[in-house]
């Protein structure tokens, strides 16, 4: 008799429990990769402010490590394994995942008029849009500490000539005077993309995209030239200095200067928050335009097969407005919202002044040169070991490039 | 005759007894499977088609990337054969698989040897040397990152403090030093292997055969050259064979310690980066140089010579250890 009475007792305990309701059940979720681990803390912030607008969507934040966000990327979108919320290099990338299938067609969905006129483009293909650039663009120029400078008397380089004769200065003085963690080859990228770009300028590079010039047009060898001669500057063991510990050793005061975009400087502030920078575009190749390249931080695509398309696109018209665009430019990088200006960010607004000088796209983002950069990661290493000549090194990247005109 | 897969009861069973069923003839001869067949199915799954996707996926230009691509044939395997770099990257393994052989049956014999006259703490050296063995690949790569940077390491500094500073170098990213230090690591992390396979080994060659030696006048040498190391032959068969398996596969601890390039300039450079580079790209900025395809093509003609390499070495050194 006790035996039946407890075993009707659970019984409808557990009927009355599912018939509760569950306040998690109210709620959206959704999944989001992110790229930038040393962000955390400040996207979180910008979540947190989404989230108490918009009491029914709940965002599940994951940071991977940049170097291997594409593999994972890439096999979870195979394995129909990728969240709901993912970023992609916008170009030919973003074609390529939209013409899987992996993407939500978002032309009708978002609109897009607030944006920068780079950041329409950059994320409307044939007409179409299919992601969102709500964690902004990144400007890439040269960073060098104001202190080493101010005591040793120096002043940041324009050219090739003085940034050479200032590399010596600062050797004899036993200071390393450029940081450059050239493992994997990604900083010896930005630095031709800059080098070359102070020679093209944007008009020589759209001309490049058409065939109508070349990366082996012998002033813009020059550009390979002196990536060559750079290698001399930087620290101790640089073909093996991993991405992200350069960055580091940058940050604590290892070396005087560091090629590096808008988007480093909240990493440099997590590892040293007494970090004092300055930033200008980097140096020209000697009778160019010092120059600096941007391109936009992955823009956000929806997958297709998420079952929460209309808050993952109310998420990113939110993230596209004033307000998250103004904690983007305050906390991390430059924005990609027209109307908004760094509040009180001293090393954004010398970012965005370095780019006045000469700007141009990161080779990359772009489907006639996005070949180039996986050529100079390649390369590098053997032009900086005089493995490889400047030419050759040149032609190597202009072997990669499909002209629009082909 | 009685059908023997009839149940039988005895005569002199009673009659409530329980009836025994007596197998089969087919159920004496392959019952057997029956106990095999879930670790075959799971050996299928994980092992055999896999593979046999990915020997249909090498057929097809797929980047990795989307659900375009087309039937290309043996188009990938060609270039594979025409590659420089893979025959580069081979190069690289076959410099580790070299010198990791020869250390293991040298160092790692030698070690066994003396472990084996029973010296003090004996427990203590055996647990210490196979440490190593446990430690994941990728932390080992970690330890010694952290090692041998020319900026944050302790290893030059401390070389320096010791009045050796003349031996401080850039490891890991001097071309000359790279390669030789991934060995290095290897073979600290591979020791330990080697001091227990021929420890066991040594464990099992009988006492009154040394005996019988040195009664003969054998000395120590010729006690050790001639009557025990004939007798390690399986020891060494096994350890070449699973040396030769373990440094072809060399992935983990080259991508910690040099990247996914084999940096400096490709020196470090062996098929594990090459396969992994060509399929996932080499950098979280493009996929413009991801090539699945042609990177599992690359793994299937690596793991058949494997296979055949393999084969031919166990026929040879099964053949020296009839004769021993």
């Amino acid at each position: 008799m006790k035996h039946k009475l407890m075993k009707s007792l659970l019984v409808g305990i557990l009927l009355a429990s599912t018939a509760l309701p569950s306040p998690a059940q109210d709620k959206t979720v959704l999944t989001m990769w992110h790229n930038h681990p040393e962000w955390k803390d400040r996207v979180e912030a910008i979540l947190v402010k989404f989230e108490e607008e918009n009491p029914t969507i709940d965002i599940q934040l994951e940071e991977i490590a940049g170097t291997n966000y594409t593999t994972r990327l890439n096999t979870a979108l195979a394995a129909g394994e990728a969240p709901d919320l993912f970023g992609l290099s916008p170009g030919p990338d973003t074609a390529a995942a939209a013409a899987a299938g992996y993407s939500v067609d978002l032309t009708d969905k978002l609109d897009i008029s607030g944006l920068t006129p780079s950041a329409k483009a950059a994320v409307t293909i044939d007409g179409k849009v299919w992601s969102a650039p709500i964690l902004g663009s990144y400007t890439v120029g040269l960073y060098y500490h104001r202190k080493v400078f101010a005591d040793n008397g120096l002043t940041p380089p324009s050219n090739q000539s003085e940034f050479m004769a200032l590399c010596q200065t600062l050797k004899d003085k036993g200071i390393v005077p450029m940081i450059a963690p050239a493992q994997d080859g990604i900083i010896p990228a930005f630095l031709y993309m800059m080098m070359a770009s102070s020679v093209l300028k944007a008009d020589g590079f759209d001309a490049v995209r058409k065939g109508t010039r070349k990366l082996t047009d012998p002033d813009v060898v020059k550009a390979a030239y002196f990536l060559r001669d750079i290698y001399t500057c930087f620290q101790d063991g640089s073909l093996a200095t991993p991405y992200v510990e350069g960055k580091a050793l940058f940050a604590l005061g290892k070396g005087a200067m560091l090629e590096g975009g808008s988007a480093d400087y909240a990493g440099f502030l997590e590892t040293n928050p007494d970090i004092d920078v300055g930033v200008v575009p980097f140096p020209a190749v000697d009778g160019g335009t010092p120059a600096t390249v941007t391109g936009m931080e992955a823009p956000y695509n929806i997958n297709a097969t998420s079952k929460n398309i209309d808050a993952a696109v109310t998420f990113l018209q939110w993230m596209m407005g004033k307000e998250p665009a103004q904690m983007v430019v305050d906390t991390i990088t430059l924005t990609t919202t027209e109307g908004v200006v760094p509040s009180d960010n001293r090393v954004m607004k010398e970012m965005i002044e370095a780019g006045r000088s000469n700007d141009v796209r990161v080779f990359y983002e772009l489907p006639e040169t996005g070949g180039v950069f996986g050529a100079i990661q390649q390369n590098a290493a053997a032009l900086f070991l005089g493995e490889m000549s400047p030419e050759d090194f040149s032609k190597a990247l202009q072997d990669t490039v499909k002209p629009s005109g082909s | 005759m009685a059908d023997s897969s009839v149940p039988v009861r005895l005569a002199s069973a009673a009659p409530n007894a329980r009836v025994r069923r007596v197998p089969s003839k087919a159920m004496l001869r392959y019952g057997h499977l029956w106990f095999v067949l879930p670790g075959l199915v799971f050996f299928f799954s994980v092992m055999i088609f896999p593979a046999i996707f990915a020997l249909g996926i090498s057929l097809t230009n797929w980047s990795g990337l989307g659900t375009n691509f087309q039937f290309v044939g043996l188009d990938n395997f060609t270039n594979a054969l025409s590659h420089w770099p893979f025959y580069r990257a081979a190069i690289n393994n076959f410099y580790i698989f070299i010198s990791i052989l020869i250390f293991q049956h040298t160092v790692g014999l030698f070690i066994a040897v003396q472990l084996n006259e029973k010296p003090r703490f004996m427990q203590f050296y055996r647990t210490v040397l196979f440490l190593p063995v446990i430690i994941s690949l990728v932390s080992t790569g970690f330890i010694w990152t952290l090692m041998l940077s020319s900026n944050i390491g302790f290893l030059n500094p401390m070389l320096e403090d010791i009045g050796l500073g003349f031996l401080a170098r850039n490891w890991l990213s001097d071309t000359a030093t790279a390669l030789p230090t991934v060995i290095a690591v290897t073979a600290w992390n591979s020791l330990g292997w080697s001091v227990v396979l021929y420890l066991a080994g040594l464990q099992n060659i009988p006492e009154e055969l040394k005996q019988a030696a040195q009664i003969d006048g054998a000395n120590g040498w010729q006690i050790f050259w001639r009557v025990i190391f004939p007798l390690l032959s399986p020891s060494f068969t096994s350890l070449t064979v699973l040396t030769f398996i373990g440094t072809f596969r060399t992935f983990d601890v080259v991508y910690v310690l040099t990247g996914p390039l084999g940096s400096p300039a490709y020196r470090t450079d062996v098929l594990g980066t090459l396969i992994y580079r060509t399929a996932f790209g080499g950098s979280g900025f493009s996929n413009s140089d991801i090539r699945m395809s042609f990177a599992i093509a690359m793994a299937l003609i690596l793991f058949f010579a494997m296979a055949l390499i393999c084969w031919g070495m166990i026929v040879v050194l099964r053949k020296r250890e009839i004769q021993s």
